[in-house]
């Protein structure tokens, strides 16, 4: 089978270093340029383009970077990974109408309130094995939604409204229809993601995380805190899925538990899983058309969960590795004799 | 006789009714090579896998210079200074051999996850410096031209001594190398022996496994002997050979006597 | 409240009893699985809520009983439970069969590990629900009352229902006939011993993937079952109903130690009590979190459970 991945990492490692700067200009120019493609063919016949651009989309893109560190890194079956794209959107609304903290003062927040409930669930259920992990944080997504069901101060199934924008930065005014300039600082914050997540995969962390995923026994035996890592995974990944969270609350200004079913869990894991799971360009591949192609095509939109379900089986059995694998290439050093 | 690294005392391991180790005695003493043999099922991985923690002795002690360190949790252990590799291999198939090493190697850095993805000095001194360590363990071991190749993809003798190199990066002051010439035509047996001295000369212990008589007792400066759980003998090479407990118990198995 | 809870306290009893006869037959889909492949069926949940559909629609288009017909007596009510039970298991077992066949069979020959068949079967389990949420049109479904709701008799001052009485009886029996099955046949011992040891017995000549589909279709058969008993006692269902009932079974099967089949049998009698009862103080809405916070603390005190095996445990 072709391995993209393997001929993208070629021309990538062939290039020096200004070529690679080339490239990685050219790549964020056209993803910012993508608000302008709206006439084209791109458009959507169900929704405004540029909101789909915004949600769900980039909004899929960023939590599917998060869940992929979980899963698609360290090997651990998230299947509550909307529990903390919950409390981020939570965090922003019940901060953002009662206090008078803005959105960009909220985010920090917000992300540390997903980090602190990541370390709540995570502490006693990576003790576990990889199946009741599943089972546990399947159970957590869906408790987190109950809860806000159920609470007064959380606005039962009403929800919260009126949850302001984010005030202005730089001149620029965020209203609730300026679709470009969320998408734009949802690119921000994706471009952060991609960072962290390459920074840390190529060092001790990133190493750790693999040889987990790979054989846990070994990894603990060749003296890997094993347990530790697994908690970092786990509460980097939430960390993502917060800020997700309060940026989706700041954009929509309205949620409701409707909003974060265990639906959303499996979609953005059928995302990971579709585009290849550890491997960050295929999981963003993966979002991309996950979430796009559902507003495209008319006929599945009804029926997306279906498709995404469908989507996992067929994955799973004859493509596991997703459309860009991780890597499976050697480096060939050109200096080195190979028997 | 120089002091003794590990010693275990009275080790009893139990699996439910199985008696897998039978209150079992014995030293490693400092820059020694001790062999351990003993017919199929014996008891031999098991006295490596309640050394390193994978099981928790059902009574007994095991000490690691004077410490003990039975309950201790496997990474730890590792840290305080024994390392091993396994009788099925268990590299990380999906990572280079370089990485491979580097991983255990990352057993002493001071840097971790948050120094890493800032970047600090401390972190990006101590990636150079493990990275180039790693390399020299590969060249060392003799398999330094594979560096850069997928474990998953590599010729299964040089797996067997990616292995060994990657236990060292630890910075062992024991390993524990379980059946480390399994599959070896006699050609890389000898070979191994070399790299099994060598490891020694650079200022390792060594308790070695190992179904090759004759590449045990080459090796070797004392064997111990189990059967059936239990230690039947613990004297040099030579001695070892002649005792009738231990001719015995092969010869009950007399394809092991190889 | 304490006082309402003593003057209620046999009849939630009688509810939480059938409640757990109803848990205990979907962990007995949990855990014959588990037992055998050492992975949770994420799909079991659906396998569950298809059989209450599946009675309904012998019910409700096989008997055309309607929201307005009168209630069936005598022979013809005991002809139509025992259609509605019977096409209920088989159409769960068949199903519990195929999930095996599409999310398990092919990554097991490929030795996959363990991430891939449940990701596999996560995509089963939405696959079903959400097939039956398009053909319900994603409403709740009733279904017509096939059995006046008697009493049939006091205890102390509380009525015993008569279908809370069915459920127990045949739960029971069905029960029974599994343990023999698994005590007595040939197949029963196979299963025991690939649970046991699957390469000894794969050794000694059995033929796994023969007992996965057979254990499969036993858990799928007690599974179908309970989706009966369910619309029996509740008399309605809907495509997302597995969930809830799924977690809580699977609650069941953790706290009586999962892979154990006694074990199911405890745990779902106690979570069918510990639920009734607790959802009296607090409400039925927090019914699902009670449930969540049994799963979660005998994961973490018991992870073996009342008598199990023990799911922390590595080998290297
Ligand atoms: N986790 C376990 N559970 C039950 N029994 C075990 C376990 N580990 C080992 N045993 C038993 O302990 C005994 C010793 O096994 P061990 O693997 O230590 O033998 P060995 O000497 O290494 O043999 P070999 O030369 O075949 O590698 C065997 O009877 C084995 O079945
Ligand atoms: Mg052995």
């Amino acid at each position: 089978m072709i391995n993209l991945r393997d001929k993208g990492a070629a021309i990538w490692e062939n290039q020096g270093r200004f070529g690679r700067i080339g490239i990685a200009l050219g790549a964020m120019t056209v993803a910012a340029a993508l608000p302008f493609m709206g006439g084209t063919i791109l458009n959507t016949p169900i929704a405004d383009y540029e909101s789909v651009l915004v949600y769900p989309i980039a909004m899929f893109v960023l939590m599917a970077i998060g869940l992929n560190i979980v899963i698609g890194k360290s090997g651990l079956l998230d299947l509550g990974y909307v529990a903390f794209f919950a409390i981020g959107a939570y965090t922003m609304g019940l901060l953002g109408t009662r206090t008078g903290l803005n959105t960009w003062e909220i985010l920090p927040i917000g992300i540390a309130m997903a980090m602190f409930s990541g370390i709540i669930l995570g502490v006693p259920a990576l003790k576990l094995r990889g199946d009741y992990l599943a089972i546990i944080t399947l159970g957590f997504g869906e408790i987190v939604r109950i809860v806000a069901l159920n609470l007064g101060t959380l606005g039962r199934s009403e929800g919260i409204i009126n949850i302001p924008t984010p005030p202005g930065i730089f001149g620029i005014e965020y209203r609730f229809d300026s679709h470009r300039i969320y998408y734009w600082t949802l690119l921000m914050l994706i471009l952060l993601a991609i960072w962290m997540v390459r920074r840390l995969s190529v060092r001790r962390a990133g190493r750790a995380w693999e040889s987990i995923r790979q054989d846990e026994d070994a990894a603990e035996l060749l003296g890997v805190p094993t347990f530790k890592y697994k908690v970092w995974a786990f509460v980097l990944g939430a960390s993502v899925g917060g800020a997700a969270g309060v940026f989706y609350a700041s954009k929509t200004l309205f949620i409701a538990p409707d909003n974060f079913t265990l639906q959303i869990s499996i979609l953005i894991l059928a995302c990971v899983v579709f585009g290849g799971m550890g491997n960050i360009w295929g999981v963003i591949l993966g979002a991309v058309i996950l979430g796009y192609l559902p507003d495209r095509i008319r006929f599945i939109s009804d029926a997306r969960l279906l498709v995404f379900g469908l989507v996992l089986v067929i994955m799973m059995n004859l493509r596991p590795d997703g459309l860009l694998p991780r890597k499976k290439r050697e480096k060939v050093l050109p200096n080195k004799e190979k028997p | 006789m120089s002091t003794s690294i590990l010693s275990l005392k009275s080790v009893t391991m139990r699996f439910g009714g199985v008696t897998a180790l039978n209150d079992v005695t014995f030293d490693v003493k400092e820059k020694e090579i001790l062999g351990l043999i003993g017919p199929n099922g014996a008891g031999k991985t098991t006295v490596f896998n309640v050394i390193t923690g994978v099981y928790h002795i059902t009574s007994g002690s095991i000490d690691l210079q004077g410490k003990s360190i039975s309950g201790m949790k496997r990474y730890k252990i590792t840290k305080g200074g024994i390392a091993r590799t396994f009788q099925n291999i268990r590299l990380w198939g999906d990572m280079t051999a370089l990485e491979n090493v580097m991983t255990a190697t990352d057993t002493h850095k001071r840097s971790g996850l948050v120094g890493g993805l800032f970047g600090s000095p401390v972190s990006r001194r101590e990636e150079k410096r493990d990275k180039k360590r790693a390399q020299e363990l590969l060249d060392f071991i003799g398999i330094g031209e594979y560096a850069d190749r997928l474990a998953r993809n590599l010729p299964y003798g040089v797996q067997r001594r990616l292995e060994i190199a990657r236990a060292l990066g630890t910075e062992p002051k024991l390993i524990l190398l379980d059946e480390p010439a399994a599959g070896f035509n006699p050609a890389e047996k000898v070979e191994l022996a070399k790299v099994i001295r060598k490891i020694r000369d650079a200022g390792y212990t060594i308790l070695l496994i190992e179904h090759d008589m004759s590449l045990v007792m080459k090796v070797s400066d004392r064997v111990v002997v189990l059967d059936f759980g239990q230690k039947i003998a613990d004297n040099t090479p030579q001695k070892v050979q002649d005792d009738p407990r231990v001719i015995e118990a092969y010869l009950g198995v007399p394809e092991d006597a190889s | 409240m304490i006082g309402n809870f003593l003057d209620q306290f046999w009849s939630l009893t009688f509810g939480g009893l059938s409640l757990g006869f109803i848990y205990i037959l979907i962990a007995l889909g949990y855990t014959m699985v588990y037992g055998v492949l050492r992975m949770i069926n994420f799909a079991n949940s659906e396998i569950f809520m298809v059989g209450t559909f599946a009675t309904i629609i012998v019910i409700r288009d096989l008997f055309k009983f309607t929201q307005a017909s009168e209630p069936a007596t005598g022979l013809r009510l005991w002809l139509v439970l025992a259609t509605a039970l019977i096409f209920s298991m088989l159409v769960s077992g068949a199903l519990s069969m195929l999930v095996e066949i599409v999310a398990y069979r092919r990554l097991r020959r490929m030795n996959s590990g363990v991430l891939a068949p449940l990701i596999s079967a996560i995509g089963v389990s939405m696959v079903l629900a959400e097939s039956v949420r398009i053909l319900t049109d994603s409403r709740p479904v009733a279904s017509p009352r096939a059995m006046e709701k008697k009493f049939i008799g006091q205890f102390f001052d509380a009525g015993i229902r008569i279908d809370n009485t069915i459920i127990v009886t045949s739960a029971l029996i069905l029960f029974a006939v599994l343990i023999t099955f698994v005590n007595r046949t040939r197949m029963g011992k196979a299963i025991r011993a690939v649970s046991m040891n699957p390469n000894a017995a794969r050794l000694m000549g059995i033929n796994i993937d023969g007992v996965v589909s057979a254990t499969f279709l036993v858990g799928g058969l007690m599974t179908g079952a309970a989706g009966f008993f369910y619309t029996l006692k509740y008399e309605n269902t809907a495509s997302n109903i597995g969930f809830e009932l799924g977690i809580a079974a699977f609650t069941a099967a953790i706290l009586g130690g999962i892979g154990n089949i006694k074990g199911a049998f405890y745990g779902g009698l106690a979570l069918g009590l510990l639920e009734t009862y607790a959802s009296f103080f607090l409400g039925t809405q927090w019914k699902a979190v009670t449930v969540f916070v049994v799963l979660v603390l005998v994961l973490y005190t018991r992870p073996n459970g009342l008598f199990g095996e023990a799911l922390t445990q590595t080998r290297a």
